[in-house]
């Protein structure tokens, strides 16, 4: 609080690190809410941006009890306005549209239903559908502003039902006059849906990205693009229907072609921005950059537009045909389209607002369809915009496969701090948190931006719940390691095997795993299938397996939470990295151990992460290797994390691998975790390990009371407000 | 005792039963044997009574079969046809192992319904103990006066009892062992069966549609553990393997499951990410699955491996469960789907909004507002309810006498002065004390001890059976008013009245142990 209050008065960003389930969500929202109170003038709006949407749920609920408090001891209902704001899947209440399955499948019908033109035409032809709730919202939604509340996403629909309005529309439109909006930190982040959604919010708003450990890498994913050979095939299509409808147009109408043209030439494109629901399309790049000019003459007319289109295509069409990698720059890229086929800078730049306006004029109701034309002209306008933090690389094959040919032209964003630098630059505090943040001080250097308080902080514990050992020794003395000279070797395996075997008989409930990558959970799997191991673990407990299908492992794991719920016992096989490991939590018997087999480096021989490790090291003076530990280290915190979820919850960390002995790795370890390491349980075998657990959970296992943590790790209304006790507390805050 | 209308399944001569010869024969319903020359049974026994049959091993010289019935008598047979003994022997094996299990389910449900009866209720045991173990009335008649209430008792508590669910590993325990020549054994249990069984209907329906038609059981199940079906890691290409069909049903059945979704939002995968990115965007490194072309064998039967532990872990948690809350269940999945198909929304909030507010609650945060109360703990329900009541000429005290009184009370503690002139001498006051403290004079005769003090637990006990008893006799013997039966008169006439003479002696004699122990 002291920080995140020091940050807030400074106007400055913060970097807080706090272990998960210690009230970091309830602390940044109460104490931003009532400075938010304090101080109107300074702090006008809280835009709390989380990871998930069932996270983003969560934050909604306790900002709800907080609000219930407020109202409870003041006595007075405050008019703040909160609400969160999701995609149109999740927020859609109408009957066809929201009962499709896809978020993409539910934006298209969507926007064929409300985009301009459609409404234009059902007011000649009412039997053309439209939606009623958005028809209804346009109508008289606007006029009066949603009342004072917390509006979660169920909320919001049950408001939008009662009143016939759409709550996606009315969610976007109140954002701008909420104080507190919670959503996904894409809406920040990624400058297609940023220029939407986020571009009129005020300068005087406090950020706030939970869960941030891996914002790096969403910002490097809003600004990518990979074109394949299929990517070209349906674009090729796309243009080609594209040109009938030109042509069909020019015979009927074409006035509206003449219009457009003459639009483009007085650069009026301000007037059409006004109608939001026909923004289905925004600029990739960010909004600085947008040259705020008229569209070039060479690519004004519809038919010149798409000759250009079919000329670009067939020009990386050229650069897939390549038989050997190839990795240039930007600039490089552009010099040789230039030099091949005359295409200039200047247009190129446009064609992503060019297509849009096309698409508009030509009346085409199912954008989908368009995805890929969409995707190129996206790639065209990022290519020429940014010549630095940019990089392409051309592979004509998977490397595990040289002999099939899969040409991919991969377009990658290795600079983060590009697609964040407005965040920090135009809000007036951002505070970075998550619950594994370490080591502290490489994000500010990733993310390019200087913060004014940088902190991380413990856990004080009435009892030690969590238990970090470093399995580096399999009974047979041999090293455990996930290293890739190892990898393949039986006796590293079986040991592995060993591990989860006693584990599985002396741990109660459940027991997650995680293995460093998918190929490699499949190896070990089929390894243990065929030595036996597995069929003993099933004994103690059962097995569910995450698979690459989400559908498949969210069923694997309800059933896995089922079998620990009715006490049977159950075992997870995940992989680091993978969606289980970053937004389930296992808690209380959920998981009562976490094993993390290895160390989970990212695949080092990827192109693309050797020329971002390449661009850290010039740009960033971050050496490569300090970064992949780092990458690794906070995959793994992330993944031991999930079985902590709060004071009176315990759980076993298991490091299988003798590599987290080092200090190097260890020290990247959040602190909150690494002082619970001690020196004893550095290099253990799996036998002194379950020695040490089946030691610790019998002490768990012994009842905790709230007594217990009276005083230490809870405090009452009159120890809190005792002079003894505040002395005692500043003391602890005076050691960390 | 011969009925001619049995339908004679097998008849085997030259079978030997207390060094007799004869013939036995297996009828639809039970066994018998019959000595030769005589057209009359001496043996006879109902299937049901059956527990379970014992052959003697292989090697040895004689052929017998032994059965053993549930009141733990055991009858053998002795197969005494020289050349055909053992397969003689066989044959009867064979058709008992296919007859017993049919009526065992129906006995044992009996049995098992009588004894959780008996165990569950202690004072029912006690009364079983002293008619039955002590021969005052027989086994049947106990139960058939009971019976009304085995059948109408109300299935809820039946219910209450654990199912015993399947272990995960009941597949790794048919270790197959080799045989020396090449070959491999696997043992198969009973429970295994039905651990099988339980998991993977489709495997039951085609035991049920192949065994004893087409296939054995031996082969049904030496073929099920060649198939593919069983050794799911190699890659199925067979057709004429009747398992394939049940590996499709497998899969067909994993479909469904992942299609109907989860309940619990939290855990669903699909829609937690907000705003997934487009196809095309993003570092998504490599897709080695995607194309199915390039993907090698032992991978995919990897994949398959991973996808049958799934399978097979989610069988067996739905098979221990799927007894115990079948009804549930399933109004709860046609909900779900129900819910599914046309607007989930009003489906989902109540769970949706149970697991948020799970995750979002601390419970050491709660503050405890309530006073700690001792869960009143009674031992005899009935005694609390209902206890002997002393009769007394009641005087009721209205609450304004007692307002009034504790007025006047206070009114006097109020205007109290000691005075010190007039108190006690302190040897009176001393002697006042002990005759009132307990044990004293004054404490002895006023109040009165009650009787269950008096009397040593155990003759308490003691009595309390002999009056339960002897309650159930008089039960008994009222029960057979009117009397319009041959049978009920003779029960009435006979052993009804032997019956009451037993348990009066019984009363007798303990009347007599409890007068010699007092003296």
């Amino acid at each position: 609080m002291l920080e995140l209050k020091r940050t807030l008065d400074a106007k400055g960003h913060g970097v807080l690190e706090m272990p998960s389930g210690t009230g970091k969500t309830i602390s940044l929202l109460s104490l931003i809410v009532a400075y938010q109170r304090a101080f109107p003038l300074e702090v006008t709006k809280l835009i709390y941006c989380s990871r998930t949407v069932p996270e983003i749920e969560k934050v909604v609920e306790e900002l709800r009890k907080l609000m219930e408090f407020y109202t409870k001891e003041t006595g007075e209902s405050n008019n703040f306005l909160a609400l969160a704001l999701s995609s149109r899947k999740n927020l859609c209440i109408h009957p066809e549209v929201s009962s499709l399955r896809f978020g993409k499948e539910v934006d298209g019908k969507c926007h064929s239903l409300t985009a301009s033109y459609v409404r234009a035409q059902h007011h000649s032809n009412p039997n053309l559908p439209v939606c009623r709730f958005y028809e209804e919202f346009d109508s008289v939604g606007r006029q009066v502003p949603l009342p004072a509340g917390i509006y979660n996403l169920d909320d919001l629909k049950a408001f939008g039902r009662r009143k016939g309005w759409c709550p996606y529309y009315l969610a976007r439109y109140s954002i701008l006059h909420a104080n507190i909006v919670v959503y996904s930190y894409h809406y920040l982040l990624d400058p297609k849906i940023a220029d939407l959604v986020s571009k009129e919010l005020a300068k005087k708003s406090v950020v706030v990205f939970d869960e941030a450990h891996n914002i790096d890498n969403v910002c490097i994913d809003s600004m990518s693009v990979n074109i394949t050979r299929r990517t070209l095939d349906r674009c090729q299509t796309n243009v080609d229907t594209l040109q009938n409808t030109i042509h069909k147009i020019k015979e009927t109408d074409a006035a509206k072609l003449r219009e457009e043209y003459r639009r483009l030439v007085e650069g009026l494109k301000e007037a059409n921005v006004a109608r939001e629901t026909d923004i289905y399309l925004a600029n990739p790049v960010l909004p600085d950059e947008i040259l705020q000019e008229a569209v070039p003459g060479s690519i004004r007319t519809a038919e010149h537009f798409v000759g250009f289109m079919r000329r670009f295509l067939e020009y990386l069409k050229s650069r897939l045909r390549v038989q050997h990698v190839v990795q240039e720059s930007a600039p490089q890229f552009l010099k040789d389209i230039f030099e091949k086929v005359c295409i200039d800078r200047k247009p190129l730049r446009f064609c992503a607002e060019r297509l849009q306006s096309l698409l508009r004029t030509l009346e085409i109701a199912d954008i989908a369809d368009f995805s890929a034309v969409t995707l190129i002209s996206n790639f065209a306008t990022l290519v020429s915009t940014y010549s630095q933090g940019f990089t392409i690389i051309i592979e004509p094959f998977e490397d595990r496969t040289p002999t099939i040919a899969n040409p991919v032209l991969h377009f990658s964003c290795m600079d983060p701090s590009i697609a964040i630098k407005p965040v920090f630059q135009r809000f007036q505090s951002v505070v970075i948190t998550s619950g594994t943040l370490s080591p502290l001080d490489i994000y500010p250097r990733i993310l390019d931006f200087r913060p004014v308080t940088m902190a991380s902080f413990t856990m004080t514990l009435a009892r030690t719940c969590l238990c970090p050992l470093i399995v580096g020794r399999g009974n047979d003395q041999v090293a455990l390691s996930s290293k890739f000279e190892t990898r393949e070797d039986f006796a590293v395996i079986r040991n592995y095997g060993n591990l989860l075997l006693e584990m599985s008989a002396i741990v109660p409930d459940g027991i997650v795993a995680f293995f460093t990558s998918y190929v490699y959970m499949e190896n070990i799997v089929a390894s243990w299938y065929e030595q036996g191991i597995l069929e003993n673990i099933q004994r103690n407990k059962l097995i569910f397996i995450e698979t690459q299908d989400a559908a498949e492992t969210s069923m694997a794991l309800e059933k896995y939470q089922e079998a620990c719920e009715n006490g049977r016992g159950a075992i997870l096989l995940s992989v680091a990295r993978g969606k289980v490991s970053e937004g389930i939590d296992f808690v209380h018997h959920y998981g009562r151990a976490v094993i993390m087999f290895g160390v989970p480096y990212v695949y080092t021989q990827s192109r693309i992460l050797k020329a971002r490790l390449e661009y850290l090291r010039d740009q960033f003076q971050i050496r490569e290797n300090d970064f992949l530990t780092f990458d690794a280290m906070r995959h793994a915190a992330q993944c031991v994390g999930r079985a902590i979820r709060g004071k009176t919850d315990y759980g076993l960390m298991i490091f299988a691998d003798k590599r987290y002995a080092r200090a190097d790795k260890r020290g990247k370890l959040p602190r909150w975790i690494q002082e619970h390491i001690n020196d004893g349980s550095l290099n253990l075998t799996v036998d002194e390990a379950v020695q040490l657990s089946k030691h610790f959970l019998r002490q768990m296992a012994q009842p905790f009371r709230q007594e217990d943590q009276l005083g230490l790790s809870l405090l009452t209304l009159e120890q809190l407000e005792s002079e003894e006790m505040l002395q005692k507390i500043t003391q602890i805050a005076h050691q960390t | 005792m011969t009925s001619l209308s049995e339908e004679v399944l097998l008849v085997v001569k030259k079978v030997r039963q207390k060094k007799q010869d004869g013939t036995l024969y297996l009828m639809a319903e039970r066994i018998a044997w019959g000595p030769e020359g005589k057209d009359r049974f001496t043996v006879s026994h109902l299937y049901a009574d059956i527990r379970c049959q014992k052959i003697s091993p292989d090697g040895k010289a004689k052929v017998q079969l032994q059965l053993v019935l549930h009141t733990g008598e055991s009858t053998t047979f002795h197969f005494a046809n020289e050349s055909t003994a053992l397969k003689d022997r066989e044959a009867a094996k064979e058709l008992l192992q296919q007859l017993l299990p049919k009526f065992k389910k129906k006995a044992n449900k009996e049995l098992e319904e009588k004894n959780r009866m008996l165990q569950e209720d202690p004072v029912l045991f006690q009364l079983y103990k002293d008619l039955v173990v002590s021969q005052v009335i027989s086994a049947e008649e106990f139960w058939a006066n009971r019976s009304g209430g085995i059948n109408n008792t109300d299935p809820s508590p039946y219910n209450n009892k654990q199912e015993v669910g399947i272990s995960g590993a009941f597949l790794a325990d048919i270790r197959p062992q080799t045989d020396g020549c090449n070959g491999l054994r696997y043992n198969l249990t009973a429970d295994i069966i039905e651990s099988i069984f339980r998991t993977y209907p489709a495997v039951k329906q085609k035991y049920s549609e192949n065994v004893p038609h087409n296939l054995t059981e031996k082969e049904f199940w030496t073929r099920f553990f060649q198939s593919h079906y069983f050794h799911r890691d190699r890659i199925n290409t067979g057709t004429q393997d009747i398992f394939s069909e049940c590996a499709k049903q497998d899969e067909k059945g994993l479909k469904t499951l992942v299609t109907q979704g989860v309940k619990n939002p939290l855990v669903d995968l699909q829609s937690l990410e907000d705003k997934t990115l487009d196809e095309g965007y993003g570092i998504c490194t490599t897709q080695p699955s995607t194309s199915n072309a390039n993907k090698s064998v032992k991978d995919s039967s990897n994949s398959a491996i991973i996808k049958r532990f799934n399978h097979h872990s989610a069988m067996v948690l739905a098979a221990g469960s799927r007894r115990g809350e079948l009804a549930s269940d399933q109004a709860s999945e046609t909900s779900s789907t129900d819910g599914n198909s046309r607007d989930s929304d009003f489906f989902q909030p109540p769970v949706k909004k149970v697991k948020l507010q799970e995750a979002i609650e601390f419970e050491d945060l709660q503050r405890e507002n309530r006073p700690k109360t001792v869960p009143l703990n009674l031992k005899k329900s009935d005694r609390y309810a209902h206890g002997p009541v002393p009769l007394q000429s009641q005087q009721y005290t209205t609450s304004q006498d007692i307002i009034n009184s504790v007025n006047y009370i206070r009114h006097e503690m109020a205007s109290y002065k000691p005075s010190l002139t007039q108190v006690l001498s302190s040897t009176a006051a001393t002697s006042a004390i002990a005759a009132l403290s307990p044990g004293g004079v004054l404490m002895q005769g006023g109040a009165q001890q009650a009787i269950n003090q008096m009397v040593p637990t155990e003759v308490q006990g003691e009595l309390k059976h002999l009056y339960v008893a002897a309650g159930e006799l008089l039960r008994h013997f009222w029960s057979c008013f009117p009397v319009n039966t041959l049978f009920l008169e003779e029960k009435l006439t006979g052993h009804l009245e032997e019956m009451l003479q037993t348990a009066y002696s019984k009363f007798q004699v303990w009347q007599t142990r409890r007068m010699m122990r007092k003296t």
